[in-house]
Formats: structure tokens, C-alpha cells, sequence
């Protein structure tokens, strides 16, 4: 081996120690959620001395498990549709039209983008209370939904404005109405950056813990995050509790993750590149 | 297309957004002049909710923890995100299988990870401690969250293992698109190692860098989620961000009226903070160019 390889081989061996050990927090959670509570206690660092399944099998239980997946499907799938759907139309003549009108839209959407939930979680609840919206899906979905949109309208006009206008031209003189070509000849274009804003907003609504904390207390209702964090509780937290509830919290997206692994980080770094 | 076509297709977006976000703007500014407390009628109270956030020590404190922890946050992660990338850079044979390692973090929900790393810091059977104890390094344990500065640090650790994959992952897309033209000239120049990262690339990923800091700054100066669940903003308020002072005025104790003005103050802040910065960073930009 030449004097440079060597070097790369060291240099690839250390990363990947770092790398590791930036993993650790993980390893060290998917271990000690199969250990009892004493045997923790007697030994921090061990492994676990029998492999307790029943410590998954009551938090399955005890967390509602598969109704809180359940919720937070119902919600993300809810509210991806919905972004994707509403921000696509609106994009389209943002994309096409330079006039003042779009202007403003396009500087709202922006204000919209740059303000915390915070500032309007306040009148939110005031005004979910007076409706009777707190405790529902369709309160909690549209609420994702406003918070979201922004960033799909962003997204999809600087996508739509790289898609030539010639093949709307002519299908517009083949007399398809305006619907009739976004339907037919822009939609179908669209896929890729579906794919990408899709997996990037239901990343954010499933993994949310604020709107879902404060607008959902009925336990039927909640959704993972908030099951994890109401069945771990604040005291005398219990380690046989706390990390089978972690593991079950994060399955479902670390498998998305594993699926889409390529597609979500392209996402995470055209997003924010943009 | 006439403009009734536009508008049919913008409309049910506008709709959406006219209700959940321009209304509920209008509705907090609104609030925070008041003396709102639960859904009761209020009174209207000018200036009194602002005047007390910029008086008491709490709200003030509040303020100056969400600045020390934002500034801890960006610093280190934006640092330590450049190395992870600059040796992945140099590494292709294992760059995407690391990159996606280090972004996993990023894909638990803040309550894992708040939960995970409050028992690795726990002072009775907590990882951490064990593992001082294992290395002989006794003297070093503590009660990790039991002091006000250390708990700052602590939490600080953890968000920025949260999003160190993230900020690596924006660098490594800001080395993808470096003209490898450029490089190679460097290389034939003579610039290695240090120089090469210095004055070539360096300059070259100024707007990844602007990306990476201006996302981490607004993202970590609204944050209350770890310092909610690890230690619930204390010991003493020491970990008590402005978010997190909104949700315990709103949550807690009802006052709609103050937690309004706080938001408001937050919206200030963030904004006021992310216009410097970006600024600032693009100016840089250019510059480099």
C-alpha cells in the first residue's frame, strides 16, 4: 500500500469511530429498552441480562400504541394531501403571472413562512375552543395544514417556473380550459417534487409536539409524539417504560427513513438550498 | 387565463391561510394590548404586557437564556457540522453511508430525544455517569442537570446532536456543487490540505453556510421542546426559553393577554436576528465571489 492509501485508511477509520459514536445515544436506547428497571439500577452500562419483550408489550399496551399510530397517520396523511394539493393550484398562476397581486400573495406567504407557530397558537386555541374544533381531527389537520402551505406554494412555483409554457400554449389551442391544463399537462410533471415536499412535510407533522400537546387531550385522540411524552410522564420516570416507548415512537419513521433514506435527505438539502 | 382563473386556483390556499395564520396574526396583536384571561371578557390595557416583559426579571431572564442557548446551539452545530462534512468530503467510499448515520438523530421526534438524553444525564443510573465511573473518572460525575449553568450545556447537547446531520448534510450539498475545475487548478497550484479547505473552499460555501445559519438561529431561538421535557426550564429558570415562558403564561396559567405580547416579542426577536444575519451572510457572499 502506498503511503496516501494508508492515510485514507486511518482517516476512513476514525470517521467512522465518530460517526459511531454520534449513533451511541441510539444503541444505547434500543439496548436498555430490553432490560428490567433494577438491572439497570445495578448496572447502568450492561447489556441486558435476559431480554425482557414484556417491557414492549406493556407499553404497546399502556401507550394506546397502535390508536396514537393510527391518529398520526390519519393527521400526516390528511395534511400532506392537503398541502400538496392546495399549494400545487395556487403555485401555478404565482409561477406564470409577474403582476401585483401575485407579488403580494407570494410576500404574504413569505411572512407566513418566517413567523413561529407561536405567535398565532394563542388566538388558535381561543378560536378551536369557541368552535368546538379542540379534540378533532379536522381542527388539527387544518391548523397543520396553514402551517405547512406556505412552504409548498415556495416550493412548487420556483418548480413549476423551470416547466416550459410552450406545452400549455398548445394545449390551450387545442381548447383545453385552464383547469383542463393544469390537470393534464402540469400536474403530471409535478412527481418529483411531490415526492421530495411530501416526505419533508410529513416528516414535520408526524414528529410534531406542540400543536398535537396543546390542541389534543382527549388519550383517544393523541398522536405518538404525545402518547410517548403523556405515558413517560414528568416523575419517577421508569426506564422499563421510557425506552420501549422511545423505540416504538421512532419505528415508524426510522423505517421511512431506511425506505427513502436518498429521497429524504435530497429533500432536506433542495429545500433548504432553494 | 383571466383572473378569475387565478384566483380559482389560488383561493382555497388564500382560504386556508386568511384563517389559520392572517387571522390569528391580527387576533395575537390584538390580545397582547389586553388583559385576557381565559375566554372571559378582557379589558384593554395598552402598553402594560410589554412594559412588564421588559421589567421583571422572569421575562427578562427568559429572554437572555433563549439568546445564550441560541448561540451555544448555532455556534456548535454549524462547527461541528462543517467538520463531519469537510472529512466526508474527503472520503467518498463511506460518505453517504455516514451521512445518513448522522442525519438518524434528526428523524426522532423532540420527545425521544429529550427523554433518551434526561436518562443519560440522570446522576443515579444514567449512561453518562457509568461511563466516567467505568473510565476512573469519578471526580467528574455530577448531577448534569441539577445546576443552572450545566443544564444549559446540557440540553444545548442534545439539540445539537439532534441537528448536527442536518447542518453536515446542507454543507455536503454546498461541496457537491463546488466546480471540481476549481479545485483541481488549486491542487495543480500547489494548495493542500488546510490552504485547499482555507481559501478554496471555505469562501465557496458561503451560502451553504448562510442556509446553515440562519435555518439553525430561527429554528433554536423558538425551540422549548428539550428544555420543556428534560428539565421543565429549570433549575431556577436557567433553562426557560422564551418559548417555553409563552407556553407556562398560556398553558399554565391562561393569561392570553401577556403570552400574546410574548409571542409578539418572540416574532420581534427572531425576525430582527434572521434580517442581520442574512444580511450579513449574503453580503459575505458576494465577497467571496
Amino acid at each position: 500500500m502506498t503511503h496516501r492509501s494508508v492515510n485514507t485508511a486511518i482517516a476512513t477509520g476514525i470517521v467512522l469511530l465518530l460517526v459511531a459514536g454520534m449513533l451511541l445515544p441510539v444503541i444505547y436506547m434500543l439496548l436498555m429498552s430490553f432490560r428490567t428497571g433494577t438491572d439497570i439500577v445495578q448496572n447502568p452500562l450492561g447489556l441486558p441480562a435476559t431480554w425482557e419483550w414484556g417491557n414492549y408489550l406493556s407499553a404497546w399496551q399502556k401507550m394506546n400504541y397502535l390508536r396514537s399510530v393510527a391518529n398520526s397517520l390519519v393527521v400526516t396523511i390528511a395534511v400532506t394531501l392537503l398541502v400538496s394539493v392546495l399549494g400545487a393550484l395556487a403555485a401555478y398562476p404565482l409561477a406564470r403571472r409577474t403582476n401585483r397581486l401575485a407579488r403580494s400573495i407570494i410576500l404574504l406567504m413569505a411572512l407566513a413562512l418566517a413567523t413561529p407557530a407561536f405567535v398565532t397558537i394563542t388566538p388558535i386555541y381561543v378560536m378551536f375552543a369557541a368552535l368546538g374544533l379542540l379534540d378533532s381531527y379536522v381542527g388539527i389537520i387544518l391548523a397543520f395544514t396553514a402551517l405547512n402551505l406556505p412552504l409548498a406554494v415556495f416550493f412548487y412555483t420556483s418548480f413549476i417556473t423551470t416547466i416550459p409554457v410552450e406545452l400549455e400554449e398548445a394545449a390551450r389551442l387545442d381548447g383545453c380550459s385552464p383547469f383542463q391544463v393544469f390537470w393534464h399537462v402540469v400536474r403530471p410533471l409535478l412527481g418529483p417534487a411531490t415526492a421530495t415536499l411530501s416526505l419533508f412535510v410529513m416528516l414535520t407533522v408526524w414528529n410534531d409536539f406542540t400543536y398535537p400537546l396543546l390542541l389534543l387531550t382527549d388519550p383517544d385522540m393523541m398522536t405518538v409524539t404525545v402518547s410517548v411524552y403523556r405515558f413517560v410522564g414528568n416523575y419517577n420516570i421508569r426506564p422499563e417504560d421510557l425506552f420501549p416507548a422511545a423505540v416504538l415512537g421512532s419505528l415508524p419513521l426510522i423505517v421511512l427513513f431506511i425506505f427513502f433514506q436518498r429521497r429524504i435527505l435530497e429533500g432536506v438539502t433542495a429545500g433548504a438550498m432553494k | 387565463m383571466k383572473i378569475r382563473h387565478d384566483i380559482a386556483f389560488v383561493l382555497p390556499a388564500m382560504v386556508v391561510v386568511a384563517v389559520f395564520f392572517v387571522y390569528p396574526l391580527l387576533l395575537a396583536l390584538n390580545l397582547s394590548f389586553t388583559d385576557s384571561e381565559g375566554f372571559a371578557n378582557y379589558n384593554y390595557v395598552g402598553l402594560e404586557n410589554y412594559q412588564r416583559i421588559f421589567t421583571r426579571a422572569r421575562h427578562l431572564n427568559a429572554i437572555w437564556v433563549t439568546l445564550a442557548f441560541t448561540l451555544i446551539v448555532v455556534v456548535a452545530q454549524t462547527v461541528l457540522g462543517l467538520l463531519f462534512a469537510l472529512a466526508l468530503q474527503r472520503l467518498p467510499a463511506i460518505r453517504n453511508l455516514c451521512r445518513a448515520a448522522l442525519f438518524l438523530p434528526a428523524m426522532l421526534s423532540f420527545v425521544v430525544v429529550g427523554y433518551v438524553w434526561q436518562f443519560i444525564y440522570s446522576p443515579f443510573s444514567g449512561g453518562l455517569n457509568a461511563v466516567l465511573g467505568a473510565m476512573g473518572l469519578e471526580s467528574l460525575q455530577s448531577a448534569w442537570l441539577g445546576q443552572p449553568v450545566s443544564a444549559l450545556i446540557c440540553v444545548a447537547v442534545a439539540h445539537v446532536w439532534m441537528f448536527t446531520g442536518y447542518t453536515a448534510a446542507i454543507f455536503l450539498a454546498g461541496f457537491a456543487a463546488i466546480p471540481a475545475d476549481l479545485t483541481d487548478a488549486a491542487r495543480l497550484d500547489g494548495a493542500r490540505g488546510w490552504q485547499r479547505f482555507r481559501h478554496i473552499e471555505l469562501p465557496l460555501l458561503a451560502p451553504a453556510m448562510t442556509v446553515n445559519v440562519v435555518l439553525a438561529t430561527i429554528g433554536t431561538l423558538k425551540t422549548f421542546e428539550l428544555p420543556f421535557i428534560m428539565v421543565r426550564g429549570g433549575p431556577d429558570g436557567a433553562t426557560r426559553t422564551l418559548g417555553l415562558q409563552i407556553i407556562e403564561t398560556l398553558f399554565g396559567q391562561y393569561r392570553f393577554g401577556l403570552a400574546s405580547a410574548l409571542s409578539i416579542v418572540l416574532l420581534v426577536v427572531i425576525v430582527a436576528i434572521a434580517w442581520v444575519q442574512n444580511s450579513y451572510l449574503r453580503a459575505r457572499e458576494d465577497y467571496s465571489r
